[in-house]
């Protein structure tokens, strides 16, 4: 058997299709994520009672185990606990009407919020201190000195650690047939597997994903420069 | 017993040290003053090698590197018959003050080791640290980290020490015992050469003072007399600026 | 699912059923970190020294690993590589998928660990070498006696990292048909149909491993720092301990580059 090198160019066309399906995955749970670890962060930094224990038990939880489990326990566990609760409250809803990449949506989501929580809080915490105290200083509320100062301060620190995770929710999302959602990994098994050419179409996902990667640092580093303009030249 | 003749640094095609020549007897305390940005660090570097000349000529104790093409061992030899007290102190972070001062000897003189720790606990206790030994760098003060460094130097028993600016990245206040330190071993003789900004200093411990400008040396003499009556005027001027100080110390 | 009600004797049960495949995830995990780390080395060298050509071959190998998803990884290397190999008359078609396996996860955990120790050795301070060269150290006595003692203290969290985000990478070579752990549970779940306790178990196990390996990295790292007591003492916030490392060891630029899943 030679290297169909044409059969490449076909596979890639295909998968071309499937791309919409990974970016909804990464970026439904990058979102949701970010939003989960933000509150998370915020609980985490101020110490909230109880909280705090249920946060970081949380965070240590998902960081410790692989992302496959939060799917399959989320896909198997998820309609027990939401049948139930519909049961006792007499709802009509029932989990079979949840679609399957509904799933793959709350379970990443769950992952990445632990992840993303560790990041917010590094950028949180990366703020000097005498920020807070300058924006009180003039009369700033502590909201106010959050959002205006401490948030976007810290979103630049945090922003290529964010790149980083959602490359790594990027090749995370391939986890999705599992519960056969046909992503671009799906999406080649399935063109390998009907084609007889396994090789080829793993080069087209690799090139896919490869580039998709490279997009999202390129978006990152532009991103970056923008974030950073007060920050020129300071290497700290 | 140092001789540097046209020595030559450029970095890319800007020159920064342009031809120096500069001869140091036995014995000698040379002090280095000049401006920041005048090459003085970077010629002290050069002579312990961490810079590379691109040209010129270095001679410690008989032993002469020439700088267009030196060889790995050559630089290596050069190496071993000097000394350096850093800026930033440079202790092993990783080492205690004890094993600081012993690494040299045991790895590069292949000292066995009891006699290379006799040997440095001897002089941690001259530089006032005998109750430090077991300190880590991250443990001491900056003057105390200094003196470490100053140890570390002495215990290879180098023909010349060379100071880069010792003292300018401590607080005032520490000051004081790290320059004590370098004036007791400079009355026992050892060949040294100081970059420094302390100009009270220079005039009080050097016997010989060199003043840089611009990648050259505009002029040197005996301490008294470069700080009396300096003939060139941007000495003159550089002098000027520290005049208050000099005017107490004296 | 749906057909059994909860019930977490069989967690238990389940858990203690994992434990004999536990050994293959080990033994994954073992020794594609070991080859990983003479791969890391292999290709970081040429990084440290800006060797030509192969400093670029190699920045194309760390960037292509670190790019693409394992799970294409494994699948190309199984399809691929006896492909490849077949031009040259040999027949790898009878080798057992653990060889792929192995082979697939060392290479990724090689990429990861030459970007691990291209960012340590350049956080340990410049003036370290230059002191070393000043007592009339050579530079492969600078490199071993200074260089990398400090390098592996700083790098000690990074690599944990690696090795447990290696562990939970290992979840995926039930796709080749290896019976790990999570091999293993898949089919006990589909015998059992008992889906939620198998996971629940799975889940467990992993957990476990990874905090003990968590724990042994921590405590290695203190041990490794007792020289920085500044940084040793903070290890309870591993947070707080990276923005010492990042004011004093100019270690950000590669710390950022930790966070993976």
């Amino acid at each position: 058997m030679k290297l169909d090198l044409s059969f490449i160019w076909t596979a890639l066309l295909q998968l071309l299709t499937a791309i919409p399906t990974t970016l909804a995955v990464t970026g439904v749970s990058v979102v949701c994520g970010l939003a989960i670890g933000t509150v998370v962060a915020l609980i985490r930094i101020n110490r909230v009672p109880v909280l705090n224990a249920a946060a970081a038990a949380y965070v240590t939880f998902i960081r410790g185990t692989p992302m496959l489990t939060h799917l399959l326990l989320v896909y198997f566990g998820l309609p027990f606990v939401i049948d139930a609760i519909c049961e006792s409250f007499g709802w009509p809803f029932r989990s079979v009407s949840i679609p399957m990449i509904g799933f793959a949506y709350i379970a990443f989501s769950i992952t990445a919020g632990a992840y993303l929580s560790e990041v917010v809080r590094s950028g949180l915490l990366a703020v000097d201190k005498g920020q807070i105290e300058a924006a009180y200083s003039v009369g700033m509320t502590t909201s106010q000195a959050i959002r205006r100062i401490v948030f976007p301060q810290a979103f630049a620190i945090l922003l290529p650690n964010l790149s980083n995770s959602t490359i790594s929710m990027l090749h995370g999302s391939t986890l999705v047939f599992t519960v056969s959602v046909v992503d671009i990994n799906a999406k080649s098994q399935i063109i390998a597997s009907s084609n007889w050419k396994f090789f080829e179409a793993y080069i087209a996902a690799a090139v896919l994903y490869w580039g998709l990667t490279f997009l999202i640092e390129r978006v990152t580093a532009m991103a970056e420069k923008r974030f950073q303009m007060y920050n020129r030249g300071g290497v700290s | 017993m140092i001789k540097l003749s046209q020595i030559k640094k450029s970095y890319g095609r800007q020159e920064v040290l342009h031809g120096i020549d500069l001869t140091v007897g036995k014995g000698d305390v040379v002090a280095i003053l000049g401006p920041s940005g005048s090459g003085k660090t970077t010629l002290l570097r050069c002579i312990n090698y961490l810079e590379r000349p691109s040209d010129g000529e270095i001679t410690i104790d008989g032993f002469t590197v020439h700088c267009k093409r030196p060889t790995k061992a050559d630089i290596h030899h050069l190496r071993k018959k000097s000394a350096m007290v850093f800026q930033q102190y440079n202790l092993f972070r990783h080492k205690t003050a004890l094993e600081n001062v012993m690494e040299g000897l045991v790895v590069v003189h292949k000292l066995p080791k009891e006699q290379a720790r006799l040997r440095s606990v001897e002089l941690l206790e001259k530089v006032g640290l005998g109750d430090k030994l077991d300190a880590y760098p991250s443990q001491l003060s900056g003057g105390q980290q200094q003196r470490v460094g100053i140890a570390r130097a002495l215990a290879l028993g180098p023909k010349v020490i060379l100071f880069d600016e010792p003292t300018s990245s401590l607080d005032p206040e520490l000051v004081g015992e790290v320059l004590s330190v370098i004036r007791k071993i400079a009355k026992e003789g050892i060949t040294m050469i100081i970059v420094t900004h302390e100009m009270s200093f220079a005039q009080d411990v050097a016997s010989h003072v060199v003043f840089m400008d611009n990648g050259t040396i505009v002029e040197q003499g005996k301490p008294s007399e470069l700080f009396q009556s300096p003939k060139e005027e941007r000495t003159k001027q550089f002098l000027k600026r520290f005049a208050p100080e000099s005017a107490y110390s004296i | 699912m749906g057909q059994h009600q909860f019930e977490i004797a069989y967690v238990f049960e389940f858990f203690y059923r994992l434990l004999p495949s536990l050994k293959v995830t080990l033994l994954i995990v073992g020794s594609s970190i070991g080859i990983g780390t003479i791969i890391g080395l292999l290709v970081a060298l040429p990084q440290l020294y800006r060797i030509p050509v192969l400093r670029r071959l190699s920045q194309m190998y760390v960037s292509f690993f670190r790019g693409t998803p394992i799970l294409i990884q494994l699948f190309l290397f199984y399809y691929g590589v006896p492909e490849v190999l077949k031009l040259v008359y040999v027949d790898l078609t009878r080798t057992p998928a653990l060889f792929f396996v192995i082979l697939t996860y060392s290479l990724h955990s090689g990429a990861y660990i030459s970007e691990l120790i291209r960012g340590a050795v350049s956080a340990v301070d410049r003036g370290q070498v230059e002191a070393a060269y000043a007592v009339g150290m050579n530079g492969f006595q600078a490199f071993s006696r200074i260089v990398l003692p400090q390098a592996l203290s700083i790098s000690i969290p990074v690599f944990g990292n690696v090795v447990i985000g290696n562990l939970k990478d290992t979840s995926l070579a039930f796709t080749l048909g290896i019976l790990d752990i999570t091999g293993k549970a898949q089919t006990m779940g589909t015998l059992s149909q008992r889906f939620i306790e198998i996971y629940i178990s799975l889940a467990a196990l992993y957990f476990i491993i990874s905090f003990a390996l968590q724990k042994l990295f921590d405590r290695l790292e203190k041990r490794l720092l007792r020289h920085e007591p500044a940084a040793a003492g903070l290890t309870k916030d591993p947070l707080v301990k990276i923005s010492f490392l990042r004011k004093n060891l100019a270690a950000s630029k590669w710390r950022r580059k930790e966070a993976r899943l």
